[in-house]
């Protein structure tokens, strides 16, 4: 355990990527979504939409590309082996992924308390999704946060293990599987139970299947670690 | 007593090229042992095995008596100091703390002190380091850390001599107040050569040599003299090496010599003189038709 917190403490030595990055590029994204709400000459029905949220979901993404490649082979020098970089490195996904997920949920109930920052701007609400109560904002940020970080590592380890043609056939294998999807849902004839999946799922049970996917990839990206070599 | 570092009948194959070709071999606690060989002699490669970061092909290694791949009980008491290690961007005194909180053993005197000596700047980024700074870094982890197996693999790319021999005081004064097992890979061999006990060379991915170093020395001498008198020395004698110029001839012999092959070289003229470690070991390495056989 001592080894995997070690581990975690390596990424956040310099707090640059993991924190500063982040948040800065967030904060810049919503503060420009602000100047546009508060230039709008008439603000639209069911106040202002914006996707920028995404930002910190796509940064974390860039976190575990970065956490598997460049700080790899530094990290496996110091007497740590592949499991425990994994496992470590998973842990301190969990911690952000708690405590972003909460600043996130912080954020959504002032913006909803004041009216969207004023200008009934939905930055934080994200509809359908993200629009919940806070616990349920909290619990599905923590998953998407943790999802798209393990995502980003198992892309690192990817292209560690076997090199940028290795991290091509793995984009074309999630085309594939993807693919296989589509194929069965149609010789099935099951598009209208899909469609009716998706129409009718309640936010919570979508975390749920979220949740499920985010386990899959750091199974994925764990395989994949046991043989990686720097 | 268990070697700290056992191999047997390792090999590892890259597709169609042997990096490592049925090594065998065993380093003693406590020694400082040199690994030698050329460009491509599959030092690197036998190192990284030995520290689990890459896979044997076929055999097998041992380390403290286990197996070292993905064995954090080994793995946390050796370091590997490596040529080129790549670092994250972050600063000096980053990875000097990082490392502190991972080697059970670590020294934060020693590692102020070679700080102080190497002259790093705590707050540099590592990726605005020179070449040789950024070795320095490596160095001062890898002596910090005091594991009890410490391995270089070419650790001073870069660094100019002074910063060298600053290195190789601070190990042997080290490694006097607190022994361990040390293997330096290098090429730089005479620079060397009196902080080696045991050599290993390797020549590609096989164990060329494998022998203490005091049984090395004195293996080769260098006869020079008056063409005429070398040869007749010589005549019946293996012979690595000859060369000639106007009428001087020197010859490289195996040694040791007996006291009658030396009286007689004395009758003749000719000086004696034994070859250097780098220079035994450009014989060994495969361009002389006979090898040394210790």
């Amino acid at each position: 355990m001592k080894t995997l917190v070690n581990v975690a403490r390596y990424h956040l030595v310099d707090r640059i990527t993991y924190v500063a990055l982040p948040w800065g590029i967030l904060a810049f994204s919503f503060l420009i979504n602000v100047a546009i709400a508060a230039m709008a000459p008439n603000q639209p029905l069911g106040g202002i939409k914006t996707g920028g949220l995404v930002s910190i979901y796509v940064f974390l993404l860039v976190c575990g590309v970065v956490s598997m490649t460049r700080e790899l082979p530094f990290g496996l020098m110091l007497g740590v082996s592949r499991r425990g970089y994994y496992l470590g490195t998973a842990l301190l996904v969990l911690a952000l992924g708690i405590a972003y997920g909460l600043a996130l949920t912080v954020l959504q109930v002032l913006e909803r308390a004041s009216g969207g920052w004023g200008f009934s701007l939905h930055y934080f609400r994200v509809p359908w999704i993200m629009d919940g109560p806070w616990y349920q904002t909290w619990v599905t940020s923590f998953v998407l946060l943790v999802l798209f970080f393990l995502y980003g590592m198992w892309y690192g380890l990817a292209y560690r293990r076997w090199g940028l043609l290795g991290l091509a056939t793995f984009v074309v294998a999630q085309m594939l599987v993807a693919l296989a999807v589509v194929a069965v849902v149609t010789l099935t004839h099951h598009w209208t139970a899909f469609g009716h999946f998706f129409t009718t799922v309640q936010a919570p049970a979508l975390t749920g299947v979220l949740a499920a996917l985010t386990l899959a990839l750091g199974l994925g990206g764990f395989t994949t670690m046991r043989r990686v070599t720097v | 007593m268990t070697p700290t570092i056992s191999v047997t009948q390792l090999s590892r194959r890259y597709r169609d090229q042997a990096a490592l070709d049925n090594v065998s071999l065993a380093v003693e606690p406590g020694t400082v042992t040199g690994l030698l060989g050329r460009n491509g002699a599959g030092k690197t490669t036998l190192l990284r095995i030995i520290t689990g970061l890459e896979f044997p092909s076929t055999g097998e290694v041992k380390v403290f008596g286990a197996a070292p791949a993905e064995n954090e009980a080994v793995l946390r008491r050796m370091v590997f100091v490596r040529e080129e290690q790549a670092y994250p961007d972050f600063r000096v005194g980053h990875a000097i703390r990082v490392a502190s909180w991972f080697y059970p053993n670590w020294s934060a005197e020693l590692a102020e002190q070679l700080l102080a000596d190497f002259e790093l700047p705590l707050g540099r980024r590592m990726r605005r380091l020179s070449r040789g700074m950024r070795s320095a870094v490596g160095i001062v982890i890898g002596l910090a850390a005091r594991a009890e197996l410490t391995l270089f693999d070419e650790p001073y790319a870069g660094l100019d001599a002074v910063a060298r021999q600053l290195f190789y005081d601070r190990l042997l004064a080290d490694f006097a107040e607190h022994p361990r097992t040390i293997v330096l890979s290098t090429h730089l061999i005479d620079e060397v050569a009196d902080l080696l006990e045991h050599i290993v060379m390797l020549d590609h991915g096989r164990v060329a040599l494998d022998a203490p170093a005091d049984e090395i020395r004195g293996t080769g001498m260098t006869v020079s003299g008056p063409a005429i008198a070398v040869e007749e020395f010589v005549a019946g004698r293996p012979v690595w090496h000859r060369q000639r110029i106007a009428s001087r001839a020197s010859a490289v012999v195996p040694g040791p010599l007996d006291a009658t092959a030396q009286a007689r070289a004395r009758a003749l003229h000719l000086s004696l003189e034994p070859l250097s470690l780098q220079q035994l070991l450009v014989h060994a390495s495969g361009t002389a038709e006979e090898k040394v056989s210790a």
